[in-house]
């Protein structure tokens, strides 16, 4: 196992391993919890390739294989952008790959989740890092080229500026170009990244060969998220062991949060996994807590009954336990002036909006379930709206082109299981907000997409 | 072998249904809803026909 650091420079500690934060006075109390604060707020300016390399040491050169296999390994470094699929595996995949043809490498920064903003916040702070991992990976597998997919226009001109610092130094690696990647929901998937690299539309392509043996132009393709390049260019410079001694054993490292809704202080934070759920609740601010929605539009809801129902420890095992995955690393928060029953039904009409068009099942049965939701969630014929929602989600689920259909039902199945007594509540046609004024606080609106030119997307 | 449909490229025209319906029905929006992909020999032609015969490209036969 390589544990050798290639220099003198001092591994980052605690939660501030990606130096989001540095430079802001926003820390917080918590050494298990940095703030690299709200888009709107935070002015920090782009890590400089000198202060990168004073930070954090130089490149490693001249790793093989075998030993990024090896670290990554013991590092246990899992995809940010959702699946969760070890790193190690996937490099390995891509270089057993049994073919002659050219090998690409691809960073999805696309955050087309709308509540994400960790993946632009990444970028636009430390492109270096990100540009890192893509290039010592790269090296090893003799990559023929790179791409990083990114949506945010700031973003874009981070990487762009740290690509031209990168070459006036000579730094002699991969060539990296940036892909802008169009709004819409499904245009962050990985058959959508490929495709709009090919040149093609951002929409999903339907087939049966993984990426790793069949992406760009059939041709091999490692494609991970931005905070996964990053935390593999800290592992391959600091250790595998270095990289466990934050989190806890399972899920370990950090993870870059996005924690957005009725929250006083909503923002991007790094944390170290098996921090408390409460802890983190009040270093955003949150008070009165009626919902979590845990891992974005795709993912599923806490019923906060009281104060215990957030004393447990944020880390994929405990999250596991309750059928929760932290998908790209998202925490909405519903105070108890919301109906969450109320909010998922717009997340989910939203959703069926944002269908590609490409799936008969898709197309016809999202809206089917979305107004059979609202049936529910407006409190006007509960018996009605769940009959409907039995006879329709046979009919659309795993049969997309794409995740964004078993992604919706998903989120349909977490509302009903989680709000079992607020769905009381609706049958007999009363809401647990009373005077209702159903402000949507999860959905994308002009003013949260103001911080960011392009992201959100309609 | 198995049958795969690319369900981004099916428009539901539904001549795969007919031709094989011990594997897929058409469901009420007239797209093919497959309940059983594990193709045998005995229908293997019917399967073929459906392939050349579908103006999408959609259905494919697959090994394993």
């Amino acid at each position: 196992m390589n544990e050798s650091v290639s220099t003198s420079i001092m591994a980052p500690s605690g939660s501030r391993r990606l130096s989001l934060s540095w430079e802001t006075s926003l820390r917080t109390g918590n050494p298990d919890i940095s703030y690299a604060g709200d888009f709107e707020l935070r002015s920090k300016s782009r890590v400089t390739l000198a202060e990168h390399i004073s930070n954090y040491g130089r490149i490693p050169t001249g790793l093989s294989l075998n030993m990024i296999i090896e670290t990554l390994r013991v590092a246990n470094l899992t995809g940010r952008g959702g699946a969760r699929f070890p790193m190690y595996r996937k490099i390995d995949a891509v270089a057993n790959a049994r073919t002659k043809k050219a090998i690409y490498i691809v960073a999805n920064g696309s955050e087309s989740e709308p509540l994400s903003r960790k993946d632009s916040s990444l970028l636009r702070a430390n492109p270096h890092l990100v540009l890192d991992g893509m290039s010592i990976i790269a090296e090893v597998l003799g990559a023929k080229a790179g791409y990083i997919y990114v949506k945010d226009k700031e973003a874009h001109v981070a990487i762009n500026a740290a690509l031209r610092e990168r070459r006036d130094r000579g730094i002699n690696e991969v060539r990296v170009s940036v892909v802008e990647a169009p709004p819409g929901y499904v245009s962050g998937q990985e058959t959508s990244v490929v495709r709009r690299i090919e040149r093609g539309p951002a929409l999903p392509r339907f087939s049966t060969d993984r990426l790793a043996t069949s992406g760009i132009k059939g041709a091999p393709t490692l494609l991970s998220n931005v905070e996964t390049f990053a935390n593999a260019a800290l592992i391959l410079r600091f250790g595998g062991d270095w990289y466990r001694s934050g989190g806890v054993g399972y899920d370990s490292g950090t993870r870059l949060l996005t924690i957005s809704g009725s929250v006083a202080r909503p923002g991007v934070y790094e944390v170290n996994p098996g921090v408390s759920v409460a802890a983190l609740l009040r270093e955003a601010g949150a008070s009165s807590v009626r919902a979590l929605l845990v891992g974005g539009y795709f993912g599923g809801w806490i019923n906060v009954r009281d104060e215990s129902d957030l004393n447990f420890s944020f880390d994929d095992h405990t999250l596991a336990d309750r059928k929760l995955n932290i998908g790209a690393g998202i925490i909405g928060v519903l105070s108890k002036d919301t109906c969450p029953v109320v909010e998922a039904a717009g997340i989910v009409e939203y959703l069926s909006r944002q269908s590609a068009g490409q799936c008969g099942p898709c197309v016809f049965g999202l809206p089917e379930i979305s107004t059979a939701f609202a049936r529910i969630a407006l409190s006007s014929n509960v018996e009605k709206g769940i009959a409907e929602l039995r006879s329709v989600i046979p009919l659309v689920e795993h049969r997309g082109g794409c995740q964004h259909p078993d992604g919706v039902i998903g989120l349909v199945r977490s509302t009903v299981g989680a709000f079992g007594d607020e769905i009381k509540l609706h049958k007999s046609g009363n809401c647990s907000v009373v005077g209702v004024n159903h402000r949507s606080v999860l959905l994308p609106t002009p003013k949260m997409n103001s911080g960011m030119s392009s992201i959100g997307g309609k | 072998m198995r049958i795969v449909i690319d369900p981004t490229r099916c428009h539901g025209h539904g001549t795969c249904a007919a031709l094989l319906e011990e594997y897929m029905e058409l469901d009420k929006w007239h797209y093919p809803l497959v309940h059983n992909d594990k193709l045998r020999d005995v229908h293997l032609e019917s399967a073929k026909r459906a392939v050349q015969l579908c103006p999408e490209l959609a259905i494919k036969i697959v090994d394993n």
